[in-house]
């Protein structure tokens, strides 16, 4: 067996490396089509490329294809029966797609974070040793190590320190979604994922997650779909306006709701539609 | 603020209103019924159970004054209305208990030598034997006879002499200890003689098969003459043991049924009876004439009957005493229908006794003067003494002493048996049988089927649920659970059915594939998964995800073919031709036809859809974000299922579970016909047993309303449901402690 501590320190090294010498794009999406029971198509010819250690924000009305497009990235769209993908998403160069990748390992490389907060029936340690303890680390003091980094990091260790080992089910929503954050981070991806993250709280809990992303952003390339158009004007870099499965604009944050390019576009961030 | 109420019309909100009442009544009415119903099963099965628990009374009746002789002898007969006293002179007379007016008279010595002792041939049995002061025995026999004249009952007792025509004489001293057995082979007569010590004497019965004559030819027995003054003499049943017991208190075992080289019967042990020592009381014979009793001057009382030791020798068995208070016996008085007796004390004490269930069930002052002669009627509900010129009658309600905790549930030394030993045998073809009421074998049987039952159902079932529930596609996942719920709604009466009359004889037979099955078929399937997950990418992506299941059907279906095509010739190189033969020769194992093993498998597939369904309910509902979110972090399906999905879908996988040992505890019709209702207390899973529930259905029709075997019929029922009341209450308790744990969600 490796040891899986250094397996990070090692992760670690090169994500730092890939920092300092790979291209700035994380993603590149190529001609992407998907299709729900083969029939409906959900995605059409998706082409786009996610800049690394930025915001980038997925905007568009109900049924666009956003939350589809993002979980393609970490392939959960393959636990949903008759679901068919084309085309190529490449992370740092590699096709996701191919038969040969593991996708628990992609998975672990690009974690996402869902629109409701989904803490598992656990203590609020163990949640966010879960990630560690599936690779097989269980040593105590490597996992005390990261969960305190992670909660940290989540903005959430001074309100729970005190009760690291009561159930997470006890905590108020944005605590939990914090969690689920730090959770998520505690296994060093190098993606983040975020479905909707902030729709299921209140307006301190939504800030207190944009002020999270906007620190988060330095370390990982993050991925956001929003429905709030101000939440996509504040914390994104990139922002892509999808409609009808179809990427219509992908552009910097400023641009695009600024001085759109497309009439569609400008449409919906004005609230004609959507 | 709009006013609400001008939007809904009065007539709808007065509906609207009389609705919910209704719903709100009988809601809680359906609640609070099947709470009642419950209640009302608890308390109507310990309404009839808790007469077994009960002591006896004794109610004292009218006392009249005894005109006659004191008697050395008393009987009582059915209906306690009409008595019989001999005295010691032998003048016999019939007596109305009610008012002690003598019926008829009788002396019995007329015509031969004074009477010096009277015997009985048992409890229950009406033959007298005579010992007159010359040697000689006379035999008489006293009979009631019922008639219903003018709509009133007629009770007409009757005195006969036996053997009138032949004279029974043991020898020339007079008789001091009589024995007497009576029975279809002949007539055996021990006796001890003033100056001439044992005799005995036995008269074999021939029936001329031509003319259908009786002729009875003697033939003596050559009895050792023995030290000591004989106080009492008995025959055991099957005319095998003679009994002899001396004043010191010492008791001698003849075996009268061989004849030792020297030509003499021999003896088998001679011992002291009591363990304080000391000059013996009383003694009398325990209905069936297997067991003794016998009570010291110094208030022991113990029961004794001969038991087969470990060489394969005899000797008398101390089996228990019984506390008697302090009380000094003059008289032991057995019942004549059941294994019970009744104690009558030196200072006129009366107490109560059962032998099976050990228990004293009365102890009180009788209430008249002086030492009593007693008889106890045959039903055993009325006491008929005579002391001091008075007779004296009493009630006794003593419905079921034959049922104690100990009797219950622990091991109980039956007569003939060699040690002691859980039984369940509720009645037999003769009626001085000993009921065996041990709960024991009964609750270990029970537990034994639902062990064997949850051994198959539970992995199969949970493995089943986890699999439908978790990694099936949905398409595959719509038709199987449906079906396995069906199973659900078979009759266990055509699976039990099935289990006997097919699987029963098909595993006799095929017993070797069986084994081979459950050997091979997970074998199989993991070298199958092996094989699969190596075989290129191309092929194995042209399986969709969750149908893999579907793969394993003609594998298994082969393997389930093989093992069975392979029997034969497995059998014949393995266990030379005959593995049951092979288990019963090789490893010692008995091998009954319906075994737990049928048992298992029947049941188990009438208890798999329970554990299946809740579990697969429970696994399933799962909420998706959960496992999406284990996924998400990089977790492996079976880390996901382990991690999350389980432990959150335990309370209810654990509900399925103990839902399904409650019906496998509860179930009657499978394990009643798959099994041969033996009630033996064995874990071999290739012998059968007796639950509680199948013991009900068996013995409820037969039982007579009330009796004894009734009420503990009733005392099973009541078990069953403590054990399911208490797997109940177990498995809630847990579930709610893991639901607070991984609950809401």
């Amino acid at each position: 067996m490796e040891n899986h501590a250094i397996d990070i320190q090692a992760l670690r090294r090169g994500s730092l490396k890939a920092e300092q010498d790979t291209p700035p794009t994380c993603l590149a999406v190529n001609g992407l089509n998907l299709f729900y029971n083969n029939d409906a198509q959900a995605l059409y010819d998706i082409k786009l490329e996610i800049p690394r250690q930025r915001v980038t924000a997925f905007i568009g009305p109900s049924g666009c294809g956003k939350s589809s497009l993002l979980r393609c990235i970490n392939r959960m769209n393959d636990l949903v029966d008759g679901c068919r993908v084309q085309g190529e998403l490449l992370l740092d160069g590699e096709d996701i797609y191919h038969p040969r990748v593991d996708v628990a390992s992609l998975r672990r490389r690009v974690g996402m974070v869902f629109q409701k907060p989904n803490p598992f029936p656990k203590s609020i340690y163990e949640n966010v040793a879960y990630g560690l303890r599936i690779q097989g680390i269980n040593k105590k003091r490597v996992l005390d190590e990261v969960v305190e980094k992670s909660l940290r990091a989540a903005a959430l260790w001074d309100e729970v320190k005190d009760r690291l080992h009561e159930s997470a089910l006890g905590m108020s929503g944005g605590q939990q979604q914090r969690l689920v954050i730090a959770r998520t981070i505690a296994v060093e991806p190098e993606v983040l994922l975020l479905d909707e993250p902030a729709s299921a709280l209140d307006p301190i809990s939504t800030l207190k997650i944009e002020e999270l992303i906007y620190e988060l952003k330095s370390r990982y390339t993050i991925v956001i779909v929003t429905h709030n158009m101000q939440q996509a004007a504040r914390v994104s870099d990139m922002t892509a306006f999808m409609y009808m499965g179809k990427l219509v604009e992908f552009d910097t944050t400023d641009n695009l709701f600024t001085n759109p390019a497309r009439k569609q576009t400008e449409d919906y961030i004005t609230g004609r539609y959507g | 603020m709009t006013d609400l109420a001008q939007y809904i019309p009065a007539h709808r909100a007065k509906l609207r209103y009389i609705k919910d009442r209704l719903a709100t009544v009988s809601i809680t009415a359906g609640g609070t019924g099947v709470l009642l119903a419950i209640l009302l099963i608890f308390f109507y099965l310990l309404y009839e159970v808790l007469p077994l628990f009960g002591s006896a009374e004794v109610e004292p009746g009218v006392q009249h004054d005894w005109a006659g002789e004191a008697p050395a002898l008393l009987y009582v007969e059915e209906q306690g209305e009409v008595g019989l006293s001999v005295s010691a002179g032998g003048e016999a007379q019939f007596f109305r208990v009610e008012d002690a007016s003598v019926i008829s008279r009788r002396d019995l010595a007329a015509g031969h030598a004074p009477v010096t002792v009277i015997a009985r041939d048992s409890a229950e049995g009406r033959l007298l034997a005579l010992g007159h002061g010359d040697g000689e025995v006379t035999l008489a026999r006293h009979d009631y006879r019922v008639t219903y004249p003018d709509d009133g009952r007629l009770i007409t007792p009757s005195l006969n002499r036996l053997y009138a025509d032949q004279v029974l004489r043991l020898g020339s001293g007079a008789v001091r200890a009589l024995a007497v057995s009576d029975s279809n082979n002949g007539l055996l007569l021990v006796a001890d003689l003033d100056g001439a010590g044992l005799r005995g004497l036995r008269y074999n019965r021939e029936e001329n098969f031509l003319t259908g004559e009786v002729t009875l030819e003697e033939e003596v027995l050559q009895l050792p003459s023995l030290a000591g003054q004989t106080a009492a003499l008995y025959l055991g049943a099957g005319q095998r043991w003679l009994y002899r017991l001396d004043r010191a208190g010492y008791v001698t075992v003849l075996d009268i049924s061989r004849v030792g080289d020297d030509g003499v019967v021999p003896i088998v042990a001679t011992e002291p009876l009591f363990e304080g020592g000391g000059p013996l009381a009383t003694s009398a014979m325990l209905l069936g004439n297997i067991s003794l009793l016998a009570a010291s001057e110094k208030g022991e009382l113990a029961q004794y009957f001969m038991v087969r030791d470990a060489q394969g020798g005899n000797r008398l068995n101390r089996v228990r005493s019984f506390d008697t208070d302090g009380a000094i016996a003059t008289q032991l008085l057995p019942e004549h229908r059941r294994k019970g007796f009744l104690l009558i004390g030196r200072q006129g004490e009366l107490q109560l006794f059962h032998t099976t269930a050990h228990r004293r069930l009365y102890a009180a002052p009788l209430g008249i003067e002086g030492a009593a002669v007693a008889a106890i009627a045959p039903r055993g509900d009325a006491l008929v003494a005579v002391s001091g010129g008075v007779l004296g009658q009493w009630q006794v309600h003593n419905e079921h002493p034959d049922v104690s905790w100990s009797a219950l549930w622990d091991e109980v030394w039956y007569e003939s048996y060699d040690e002691p030993a859980y039984i369940w045998q509720s009645s037999a073809s003769n009626n001085d049988f000993e009921p065996k009421y041990s709960f024991a074998p009964l609750a270990f049987g029970t537990l034994k089927a639902a062990f064997y039952t949850m051994l198959l159902a539970a992995p199969l079932a949970i493995c089943g649920a986890i699999y439908t529930a978790y990694f099936m596609a949905p398409a595959l996942r719509r038709k199987i659970k449906p079906v396995i719920e069906l199973m659900e709604a078979l009759p266990t009466v055509i699976l039990g059915f099935l289990a006997g009359l097919w699987l029963a004889p098909f595993i006799e037979d095929k017993l070797t594939g069986i084994f081979t099955l459950l050997v091979f078929m997970p074998v199989g399937i993991l070298l199958f998964a092996y094989a699969f997950s190596r075989l290129p990418l191309s092929l194995r992506s042209r399986v969709p995800t969750g149908w893999d299941a579907a793969l394993l059907m003609p594998v298994v279906v082969l393997i389930g073919y093989l093992s069975f095509a392979l029997n034969d010739p497995m059998e014949l190189t393995l266990f030379g031709g005959d593995m049951r033969l092979w288990i019963t020769r090789e490893l010692g194992i008995s091998f009954d036809q319906r075994n737990s093993l049928v048992v298992g498998i029947a049941m188990g597939m009438a208890v798999i859809p329970t554990i299946f369904s809740i579990a697969e309910d429970a696994i399933f509902s799962v909420p998706q974000h959960l496992s999406d979110g284990s996924l998400a972090l990089g977790a492996t399906p079976w880390q996901t299922l382990v991690g999350v999905v389980l432990p959150t879908a335990s309370p209810g996988i654990f509900s399925g579970l103990m839902i399904g040992l409650g019906r496998a505890v509860g179930e009657t019709m499978i394990v009643l016909m798959a099994t041969g209702n033996t009630p033996i207390m064995d874990a071999n899973i290739f012998e059968g047993m007796r639950t509680l529930s199948a013991n009900i259905a068996v013995e409820v029709p037969e039982a007579e309303v009330d009796s004894t075997h009734y009420r503990v019929l009733f005392l099973a029922a009541f078990v069953l449901f403590l054990f399911t009341f208490v797997f109940n209450t177990i498995a809630e308790l847990v579930r709610q402690r893991l639901r607070s744990k991984y609950g809401s969600l």
